[in-house]
């Protein structure tokens, strides 16, 4: 009759006693598993909604930060200077940033609408309803202003992230390759769209031109050469995107032909920095010549220009986001970030995170109060089993062995008791969760609504994906995980194992003798 | 014959009311294989003390016990407990949450002494023995009269294989007709299986049935 016998035969044969003590566990269980499971499931919820956004992370200037520092220049020469060299994307912390093992695709990338000269954009469908600008020019004539209604995608590399993800397949010809770039070709792919609607193949030349109306017009006027605005390139690829204009977004009406993502060229960097240096330093000595500003430093202002505005990373992990920024915060230069819309996410996260607090609280308390119930019970309990400890001892048996039969009883009663908990407290844990959880974004949707045309970007490419608080929350559901289950059992063991200390010591002074003496 | 308990210079004693009382007083005495004792003497002579520090509940001040030539001390107390010695207490001792059966099975688990592996039939036949038979043997301890539980006492002391039983005043509770059965139990157990019995007692009666009669008077043993 080993120590575990003898606890299950006290437990079957003090019935009323075992009854009481496997009430007080369920009750504590409920409790806990209300706690862990209302904390669980917001994080779970808050898990599944990162795991929804795109693991993007983005190289960028840290304007707040940086704009912060200027306000405090006094010196107006200081100030000027500061606003006209404005920290840059690093290319070399870029690229070692890039050699992670975390990362599953990154875009060095530049953009610039521009126009079509000799072809046609893809129709957005809005052309009759938006109409065309115009300006009256200094001879009193009206002119039609000219837009863009191309994107150009210049990237550093040919891994970009839109074909990792799928979104962008070559559907004919190839994609540039490190060759191209190298040797600086000017190659471009188009879109399937964009081939079809001009009956372009791959082989053909296409020509691009940044030069707006006006400019075109000032130019000429000042009798400056055009020429280096246009581009000529040379199809060597057909994509199709995935990606599609809205027709019931709420800014389709004003939509320009460049947004769409059908009128989209990719293009080599290096190339484009070409044409790009070109085209700035004919804009910058325009300047000077009209306007006889001789203050700008040419090569410097064309030498910032040709760097993104930001690089962006994407993960295989989006749980590991977090991490990746920490980890290389360090390594990117001063007034420049990594910004993994983190923000937004925490936004949306604070009612699921306040609930989440609160429930740990909750368990902390219940838990704390658990050890002192359990063990002021077993030392009271203790005192009517001194009898039957005193008899075990005379018999021989270690004290060790009757903390070992007197923690097992309750070990099986508070399993018994939590396994009955699991159903009871998980229904509980949805109910209140759910309760808790609406009442929170009732008082925080102050907090809670996304700012308009928020996520940080407001030019074509905008890796984060969006995600509103409705969705996130939709994901908060209340269930008993192995994981749950499992804590909980931890969680119960620890309970009893604490709650035994005092009474083992109670039990480490008992003499045998003495409680023989007095029951005799 | 050989002495199973040696007793060396026993010194006991506490502090009552300020001064320090006495108890054994370098109490020497050989116990005898295969024996049944009695000890007598005057209440509060100390009867019970002794009887708790052979049995190994309690430690002696100073002096030495040798069980079967074997410094107690050296064998540790508890294993003492669980392996050489049985003790019968008054009002019986049992685990009121085991039945009969139950409560010997207890004893022959803990001890270290080597058993047979059917602990369940030789618990029953020393149930048997003592006059428990099967059916009482299964019921609650708490639901048998007071020589029963004794009986059962006295079968879980020997259960181990043990071949020292200590027994203080086992009859105490019980009416003459159970005494005399439970001292002819003893005197069968010291007589037919060799054992050595060390019944403390207050009685005249039972020890007048033991084989020999020592007194505990001003802490020091003599035979009578």
């Amino acid at each position: 009759m080993n120590a575990f016998k003898r606890a299950w035969r006290y437990i079957t044969r003090r019935p009323t006693k075992s009854l009481l003590l496997i009430i007080t566990f369920f009750l504590i269980g409920n409790l806990v598993i209300l706690g862990l499971g209302i904390s669980q499931a917001a994080d779970n919820a808050k898990v599944l909604t990162r795991k929804q956004m795109r693991a993007a992370v983005s190289y960028e200037v840290d304007y707040d930060k940086y704009y912060e520092y200027v306000n405090t220049l006094e010196d107006e020469d200081e100030i000027n200077k500061a606003y006209q060299n404005y920290p840059r994307v690093s290319e070399e912390a870029a690229i070692a940033i890039s050699q992670d093992e975390r990362v599953k695709a990154f875009n060095y990338m530049m953009t610039t609408t521009a126009m079509s000269d000799g072809f046609e954009n893809v129709p957005i469908g809005n052309e009759e309803e938006r109409g065309t600008s115009s300006y009256v020019d200094e001879a009193g004539n009206e002119v039609v202003y000219r837009e863009p209604n191309l994107m150009i995608y210049a990237n550093l590399f040919p891994e970009m992230i839109e074909f990792e993800e799928g979104t962008f397949t070559v559907t004919d010809g190839k994609m540039y390759d490190q060759n191209d770039l190298d040797q600086e070709r000017n190659v471009v792919l188009i879109t399937d769209e964009l081939a079809e609607t001009n009956g372009l193949r791959v082989g053909d030349t296409i020509r691009i031109s940044t030069l707006n109306t006006y400019m075109e017009q000032e130019f000429k006027a000042h009798n400056l050469d055009t020429e280096v605005f246009f581009l000529e390139l040379e199809i060597i690829g057909i994509f199709h995107n995935l990606n599609m204009v809205d027709p019931n977004a709420e800014n389709f009406r004003w939509m320009s032909a460049y947004e769409s993502p059908q009128n989209i060229l990719l293009m080599p960097m290096t190339a484009y920095r070409n044409y790009y240096r070109d085209t700035l330093r004919a804009q910058i000595e325009f300047q000077q010549i009209a306007y006889s500003d001789s203050s700008i430093n040419v090569e410097e202002a064309i030498e910032n220009n040709l760097a993104p505005s930001r690089v962006v990373y994407l993960l295989i992990d989006p749980l590991e986001v977090d991490q990746f920024v920490e980890d290389h915060q360090k390594d990117i230069g001063e007034y420049l970030k990594l910004n993994a819309n983190n923000e937004t996410f925490k936004r949306l996260a604070r009612p699921l995170d306040t609930m989440s607090f609160f429930a740990n609280i909750v368990v902390w308390i219940v838990i704390v109060n658990a050890i002192v119930i359990i063990t002021l019970v077993t030392a009271l309990t203790l005192k009517t089993r001194e009898y039957e400890i005193g008899v075990l001892l005379s018999m021989g048996v270690s004290k060790v062995k009757v903390i070992l039969q007197l923690f097992t009883e309750l070990f099986i009663l508070a399993l018994l008791g939590f396994t009955l908990a699991v159903g009871s407290g998980s229904l509980m844990a949805g109910t209140v969760g759910r309760a808790v959880l609406d009442y929170q974004t009732a008082s925080d949707s102050q907090y809670g609504e996304v700012e308009d045309g928020g996520y940080y970007w407001h030019d074509s490419t905008d890796y984060f994906t969006e995600v509103s608080q409705d969705e996130m929350l939709s994901q908060y559901e209340v269930s008993v995980s192995p994981l749950l289950i499992f804590e909980i059992y931890v969680l119960g063991t620890a309970v009893v194992l604490i709650a035994i200390v005092i009474p083992s010591f109670m039990i480490m002074r008992l003499n045998p003798k003495q409680i023989l003496l007095e029951q005799n | 014959m050989s002495a199973i308990l040696r007793l060396e210079n026993i010194n006991y004693g506490y502090i009552d009311g300020g001064y320090r009382r006495e108890i054994l007083k370098n109490l020497s005495y050989d116990f005898e294989e295969g024996t049944f004792y009695t000890i007598l003497g005057p209440s509060g002579s100390g009867k019970t003390t002794l009887l708790s520090i052979m049995a190994g509940l309690d430690k002696q001040e100073s002096g030495k016990i040798y069980f079967e030539g074997e410094d107690v001390d050296q064998i540790g107390l508890y294993k003492y407990r669980r392996n050489k010695v049985g003790v019968v207490f008054q009002s019986y001792n049992l685990i009121t949450y085991l039945n009969g059966l139950e409560n010997v099975l207890l004893a022959m688990t803990e001890t270290d002494n080597p058993l047979p592996k059917n602990k369940e039939e030789i618990a029953y036949a020393l149930l048997n023995m003592v006059g428990i038979v099967n059916t009482k043997a299964d019921r609650m301890v708490n639901k048998l009269s007071g020589g029963e539980q004794q009986r059962i006492a006295i079968a879980r002391a020997i259960a181990g294989n043990e071949d020292l039983i200590f027994a203080d005043e086992p009859t105490g509770n019980l009416d003459t007709e159970t005494e005399k059965e439970i001292i002819k139990l003893f005197q069968m157990l010291a007589e037919t299986y060799g054992k050595t019995i060390i019944v403390v007692t207050h009685s005249n009666e039972v020890s007048k049935l033991s084989d020999r009669r020592v007194l505990l008077k001003n802490g020091v043993l003599t035979d009578i």
